[in-house]
């Protein structure tokens, strides 16, 4: 199962990106957890989830932004999520997180949103 | 003149009609079909002013106005307030009886309404009449549809649960999976997890809930029949069987949503797989911890058996044999035979207090002790005496052992021995004469600085020696009898012209016959020396 999961991380200006790469489901999900914990640990807040490869989410795969969102805001950091597919978006629609993240159709758009300072508030 | 404006005026009446019914039947969007109407009426009838409002929640509420300030949408409407505002000229919307809502205009600007523009108003407000009713149907269309993706959401979260929960048993991975899921499904940024098995470490995993506390909790979970709103907390207690394993607990949800009775259901199907997963988990590591015990004791019993010697050396005019059978898998009976000496060689059986891998463990210490000082010689008397201070000094107290050594010269069947605390050892003579060696000291390693004494035999040709330890006189059978020294006689005297081997064959069979499908409780150890 492990096999259907990747993470590639790089940066951008002076955000991290992850770009998720598959299946994040319940068997998956730890490992992006480990991936976001180790980041923020790291003292990088400032974090996007680039989803245009993401082939699926599920509920543990929605916890893992759950787990740590509120850590990373409230150390000023934000995690934004971008390029997401419109049948994994309705996941997140229907579980009401368009309205918790920033969610923006690119990467860019996602670090420019970083630039500017912008972050949502719920 | 008047004819041709008619006429202008019915076209442009078609027209907008044709438009409109276009416009109402296409469009699904409820304001975009009453903002239309309201454009159109007020343009038609060239009103300044104009309100739409539509039957909600049982009365009648402001959609849309144009013109009027004091009419808000989504305020009640009444035809008093209208009135003051000035729409003094009302329309329902569809059958007059029961009016999917009002129009409301100020005066026409055209004067009286003729009855050609009274048709057109009725036909126009009938199609919007039902184009309302079907904008209405395709929202609960998407109301019903949002319910049944969260349906099919929660659905293939269940599914991936169940198929996380069953790629692991890991109690740890579990917990994870657990937590992640229901943050995820609900939302939820804190939450905990705490269990209780007994025999197995606790799991306690905390965020954004350190205020908890888990004895608190343990106690509360004892209460809850099953998952359950407490102080904003969403407590779901983790339950495979009669006892409350262990409890999650979330906290509130974001976006301030509330925890409804259908996600409380919902909470509790997962909790049942996941209780389910975690027993099993739980199981699986009781099970791999008696595994290992077993494969040690498999290891240890293997080293044990060759602790035995592999085969007896050959010695001048001497016949022996000797046999061990365990009641366990491992033992605390030992029997040897050493070189002690130029031509002169050590039999040793013995009997190590308790059983199991603490007694297998001072077999193996006895064995070492005895190569050890074999090797400087020591006259039989001092090498009892020593073993017995080597043991008592590496073993607690309660460790001892009862032993029967006998230095043997095979050339010419001298013989002399030490019996610490042990059985007696049997002589049987050429002549059928018995003679037993009975206890000259202490069992070893039970006292400090013991002396031993010696005793002193001479065997000679089809004399036989048979020593052995209590295994095989205690051997009781259903009755609790014993087989007792005179059965292991008896039987040496039946068979003592076979060789060695044979006897033990013979003596074993018969402890077996007497036992009668007894459990063996001990230790049966026995050897047969014959002189040839």
């Amino acid at each position: 199962m492990s096999t259907n999961f990747r993470i590639e991380r790089s940066e951008l200006g002076g955000a991290v990106v992850l770009a998720l790469d598959g299946f994040l489901d319940a068997h998956t999900a730890p490992q992006f957890e480990n991936a976001i914990s180790s980041e923020a640990e790291a003292g990088h807040l400032h974090l996007i989830a680039d989803c245009r490869k993401l082939s699926y989410i599920s509920s543990a795969g929605l916890g893992v932004f759950m787990s740590f969102i509120e850590e990373i805001r409230e150390k000023g950091g934000d995690i934004k999520l971008s390029g997401i597919e419109p049948k994994v978006y309705q996941v997140f629609e229907v579980l009401g997180f368009h309205e918790l993240f920033d969610i923006v159709d690119n990467v860019e758009a996602a670090g420019a949103l970083f630039d500017q300072g912008s972050r949502r508030k719920d | 003149m008047e004819g041709r404006t008619d006429a202008r005026l019915d076209a442009s009446r078609l027209e907008s009609l044709l438009e409109s019914a276009k416009l109402l039947s296409a469009s699904l969007e409820l304001d975009e079909l009453l903002k239309h109407l309201l454009r159109t009426v007020m343009g038609r009838l060239l009103s300044l002013r104009g309100a739409v409002a539509i039957q909600e929640d049982g009365g009648l509420r402001v959609a849309h106005s144009r013109g009027v300030t004091s009419l808000r949408p989504g305020q009640p409407f009444n035809l008093a307030d209208a009135a003051e505002a000035g729409l003094t000229m009302t329309f329902p919307i569809g059958d007059a009886a029961a009016p999917a809502g009002l129009l409301a205009l100020s005066p026409s600007k055209r004067g009286a309404l003729d009855a050609s523009e009274n048709d057109f108003l009725e036909a126009l407000l009938g199609l919007a009449a039902s184009s309302i009713e079907n904008a209405r149907a395709h929202r609960q269309v998407l109301v019903a549809n949002r319910a049944l993706d969260q349906k099919v959401q929660e659905l293939s979260t269940l599914l991936d649960l169940g198929r996380g929960l069953a790629s692991t048993i890991d109690v740890d991975e579990l917990a994870s999976i657990l937590l992640l899921t229901l943050s995820g499904r609900f939302a939820v940024r804190r939450h905990a997890l705490f269990t209780w098995k007994a025999g197995q470490p606790p799991i306690q995993r905390v965020k954004g809930l350190e205020e908890l506390d888990p004895v608190a909790l343990q106690e509360q979970a004892k209460t809850l029949e099953g998952a359950a709103l407490r102080d904003g907390l969403l407590l779901l207690p983790i339950r495979a069987s009669a006892e409350t394993q262990g409890i999650v607990v979330l906290g509130p949800r974001a976006l301030k949503l509330p925890y409804g009775a259908a996600d409380l259901d919902f909470a509790q199907g997962l909790m049942a797989q996941a209780a389910v997963a975690f027993e099993n988990a739980w199981h699986f590591r009781d099970s791999l911890f008696r595994q290992q015990i077993e494969q040690e004791l498999a290891l240890a019993a293997s080293i044990q058996k060759d602790l035995f010697p592999k085969r007896l050396p050959a010695l001048a005019s001497t016949c022996m044999a000797a046999r061990n059978r365990q009641a366990r898998q491992v033992g605390g009976d030992y029997y040897d035979v050493l070189k002690a000496g130029p031509e002169v060689s050590l039999l040793c059986v013995a009997d190590i207090s308790g059983k199991g891998v603490a007694a297998s463990l001072l077999m193996a210490n006895l064995q070492a002790t005895l190569r050890a000082l074999l090797s400087a010689g020591p006259p039989i008397t001092e090498l009892a005496s020593k073993t017995s201070d080597l043991l008592y000094a590496s073993t607690p107290a309660s460790k001892y052992a009862t032993a029967f050594f006998m230095k043997y010269r095979p050339e010419t069947g001298a013989c002399e021995y030490v019996n610490c605390g042990h059985n007696e050892g049997i002589v049987l003579r050429a002549s059928g004469e018995v003679e037993l060696l009975n206890a000259t000291g202490m069992p070893v390693g039970l006292l400090p600085g013991r002396k031993y004494a010696a005793g002193a035999l001479q065997l000679d040709s089809g004399d036989l020696l048979c020593l052995y330890t209590d295994g095989v006189t205690e051997a009781d059978n259903l009755k609790e009898e014993e087989f007792e020294i005179e059965r292991t006689i008896e039987c040496l005297k039946a068979h003592r012209e076979e060789q060695p081997e044979t006897i033990l064959d013979r003596l074993f069979e018969a402890i077996d016959t007497f036992a009668g499908g007894a459990p063996q409780h001990d230790d049966i150890t026995a050897l047969v020396l014959k002189r040839t």
